[in-house]
Order: C-alpha cells, then structure tokens, then sequence
C-alpha cells in the first residue's frame, strides 16, 4: 500500500484523511515502524511511535495544552491540541515539530505527511537492514 | 528473564472486596462515607493530586477499569513482554490502609486486600507472587495477619506504605517486625500512605507541587533506615530483611556516611549495636531500582551504586503500570550486575525457585541498553 509521492520518500500510505478528525489520531505499523499521524486543527503530522526519552508508546499518550512560560505564579494556559504527552512518563513534545519542551535538544522522530487524493501518506526513508536493531 | 519487585494490580471497585470483610465492615464498606465516590477506597489520599493522573495512559484495559485492574493486558504489557520470571505484585490501594485513622477499620481492609489478592490473582499465573498489606497503626492486628497468611506459598512479603506515623524501627511497630522475622519473611516499605494520620511524608511540611513531592519522598526512606539500623531491629530479629520500594537509590550511601559518623562518635546512645551503621545496612536493607536516578554522566550513579555494594543490595523493578514505570531493556545499571540486579537478588531475597524455560515468552525484539 505504498505510493510514491518524492524522488527519494517513498509514501506509505497511513488512511483516508476523513478518518482522523481534528484532535484525533490513528497509529499505523508503516514500513516497520509503528507510527502515529496526528490531525490538529485540519494539518496532519506524523510521529514516529516511540519516545526519545526511554522508548516509551509515544504516540497512545494524551492530545493536551500546556502552561506557557510565565512569571509571578501566572498560569497561561496555550498550545491547546498541539502538544503530545508519551504515554509513560508524560514527557511533553510540539506534535509539529517533534519538539520536546522540557528538553529543547531531545526532538521526538518526524515525519513529513502528504495528503493526496483523500489518502493520508507518510514520507519515511525505506527502512534498511541496519535500522532493524533500533 | 527478569524478576519484576514493584508491580501494582487493582480492584476496578472497592466493592470487589465486599466478600472478603466481616459483616460489620461490609456494612460500613456498602452505606458509609467513602473518599471518592461508591467505587472507592477508604484511605486519605496525599496531598499533592497528580495533575496527569497517576498511572502509563497505555496501560487503560480497553474493556474499562483502572491501569493494572486487567491481567490479559497486564500479561501483554509487562509478564509476556520483558520475559518476566517473576512479578511482585503489592496491590494499588491497599497500603494506604496506614492513613486511616481507625485500625480497627485498617486492620480489617487490609486483611480484605489480602484475601483478594491470594483468591483473584495468586493463582492465575505462576509467575504472580504476592504482598501482605497489614495496617502499621495497628501493631497487633498486623502481627496477627502475618501469622495468619504467612505460610501460603505465594506470600513472598509483608508490605507498608512509607508514610507513617513513627519511623518503623520505633518499638511500638515490633509485633510487626516479630511476626515477619517468625514467618521468615521480608518487610517491604513502599512509597505512599502521604495523608491522614501519617501527617509527616517530609521534613519541612508540605512542599507545594507534585515533582517536587515526588522527588522528595525519598525522606521517608532516609527516615526508616536510619531508624530499624539505629533501634537494633537487625541485632534483635537478624535474619530479617527490609525493603524500599520506590524511595530512590542514590541518596543512600550519603546517608549512611552520616549515621555511620555519627554512631562512631556517640555509639553510646544505642549499646545494643556494636558495627557500623553502614554494615548493617548492607546485610539487611535492599531497594528496588524504579526510579532510577538519571545524572547525565551514568558514573556519577554508578559510583554512588557500588558505595552500598549495589550488585548485591539493589531489585530490578518496573512500577508497572504508574507513570514513572522503568523499561528493565534501558536500566542504567553496570553491565556486569544485571543478572544479579535483575533476577538474583530478588530469588535470593524471596526464596524463589528457577522456573522451567518453556513457560517462558519469547524474548523481546529490543536488544538491551
């Protein structure tokens, strides 16, 4: 079920896009990996399903907000439906941007998404001999 | 293969104890107040509420109830997935009996976990050993539920929450400590019971946060240990044996370079121990890993490991299925104490046979951290 869709990435097809509602999420075993593709707010973002912290289940944890940075004991609450919190440990990550908040430099693995024709593909580097050990 | 020391299985309901309680309990279980609604358990909860909620969101069984509350999913998550040769399992709840203020009430719930557990879990699986909870606050009626469960075949420990109202090496806990050493089992102390009577889970009064809670509960450790080794409870009872379960790890051989200072100078407050703190330490006191302390640099942990003979002194356990669980494949511990880390210690501890391999799970596809 995969389909081309760059030169070098080959697309790997994940489901229709009007399976995953805004907020929402499937998990897919994509080119052997497991593989969390996220809709917010009508983008769709995929997550590799495994967190950089202790390989926690990523991608089953919790959709949420988070406090933005503040000062004097104000609690700004913001990034309503863009944060992902690992299933373990709650560790928080930018669904965009793999980003993890606590730790700027641990980013969880993305992947770019393309949507076409209604199917929901995600870009993944053809997984090689050497990477099944990861 | 790993043996697992801190595993936590759930009632769905308290109510699944109400065939285990006297009529006058099941009574007050059935129509009196409850903290949390009529699925709840009778204990006063920490302060400090966790603002994700306790427990691995992956863990929630698909046909409801709490996380540890399914043994299908408990097998696929943990037993079957890390090749589990054994699983201590010490209840959720049922240590926070200790936070209430009736022991009468304490004493009988607790007794209710312990038939629970040997009649919903202890026999599903072979590889499920069991905790004794008994209510420190009550003294006697603990030593009376040891004796009373202490020879059923998988009763491998009596277990306490480290809150409490007096450090546990006080004489007023010895029946506990005497019905254990009688029985030949381990006492174990795991972390909660921060609530109710036990007004104390830290030294400065009640920090603000949950992380910073968390991290500081160790205290409660530092306290007991520092109590048993300084009351005599090992030169009176010395084949005992006493465990931490979830206090941390690290804060240990600082602790015992203190008391062992401090004994030197002024042993004569307490004749009755003639060695080193830090000795007794090693022989009697053993703590299970989860959750390891994290430095950047393993050296610094791995020094302070070897100051308390870690290879011999530490259990291997994952907390499943809480938050902070800890994967056995990533355990940031020297390579050459694994097996003892992971398996050995805990067999030796708990006096556990090998278990035959065809009943084990296929290992997992990780390679080990």
């Amino acid at each position: 079920m995969s389909a081309t869709a760059g030169k070098e990435s080959p697309g790997y097809y994940a489901c229709r896009s009007d399976e995953i509602q805004p907020g929402e999420r499937v998990i897919r075993e994509l080119n052997g990996r497991s593989v969390g593709v996220f809709n917010v707010d009508g983008r769709f973002y995929a997550l590799r399903n495994r967190c950089p912290h202790e390989g926690g289940a990523l991608c089953q944890g919790p959709v949420t907000g988070t406090t933005l940075a503040s000062t004097d004991h104000r609690f700004v609450y913001g990034m309503a439906g863009r944060i992902l919190r690992c299933a373990w440990h709650g560790w928080e990550f930018e669904i965009a941007s793999g980003r993890c908040l606590a730790d700027p430099r641990l980013r969880a693995k993305t992947y770019p998404v393309v949507v076409i024709d209604g199917g929901v593909y995600v870009l993944m580097e053809r997984s090689g001999r050497t990477q099944a050990q990861s | 293969m790993i043996i697992d020391c801190d595993v936590h299985n759930s009632w769905r309901s308290s109510r699944e104890l109400l065939g285990y309680l006297d009529p006058y309990w099941r009574d007050v279980l059935e129509r009196g107040e409850l903290p949390g609604g009529r699925d709840s358990f009778p204990h006063a909860h920490r302060p400090w509420l966790h603002p994700e909620g306790f427990m691995r969101t992956d863990a929630v069984p698909a046909g409801g109830g709490p996380p540890g509350s399914d043994y299908d999913l408990m097998r696929t998550q943990l037993l079957d997935r890390y090749d589990v040769e054994y699983a201590i399992l010490g209840g959720d709840e049922g240590i926070e009996v200790s936070t209430l203020a009736n022991p009468h009430l304490a004493s009988a719930l607790a007794g209710a976990a312990n038939e629970w557990m040997v009649q919903e879990w202890l026999g599903r699986d072979p590889r499920l050993k069991g905790s004794i909870v008994v209510a420190p606050q009550d003294p006697s009626g603990a030593a009376e539920e040891i004796r009373r469960l202490g020879e059923h075949p998988d009763m491998v420990q009596v277990i306490v929450s480290s809150g409490s109202q007096r450090p546990y090496g006080d004489p007023v806990y010895w029946p506990i400590w005497e019905a254990a050493a009688e029985m030949e089992l381990p006492v174990a102390a795991h972390l909660g019971g921060q609530g109710g009577v036990n007004a104390n889970p830290t030294g400065t009064g009640p920090p603000s946060y949950f992380w910073e809670a968390h991290a500081l509960l160790c205290e409660t450790g530092m306290g007991h240990v520092a109590s048993l080794i300084a009351q005599g409870v090992f030169e009176k009872w010395p084949r005992l044996r006493f465990v931490l379960i979830e206090c941390g790890v690290a804060w240990l051989p600082a602790i015992l370079w203190r008391l062992d200072a401090d004994w030197k100078a002024l042993r004569k407050e307490t004749p009755w121990l003639d060695r080193l703190p830090s000795d007794v330490a090693r022989e009697h006191i053993r703590l299970t890993t989860q959750p390891l302390e994290q430095p950047k640099d393993v050296r610094h942990l791995w020094s302070a490991l070897e100051a308390i003979d870690g290879e011999r002194t530490l259990l291997f356990a994952t907390d499943y299925p809480h938050w902070d669980f800890d994967d056995p494949e990533r355990l940031r511990i020297p390579p050459a104490w694994r097996e003892r880390v992971l398996r050995e210690n805990a067999r030796e501890l708990y006096r556990l046979p090998r278990r035959a391999a065809e009943v084990a799970a296929p290992e997992t596809q990780r390679s080990p951290g």
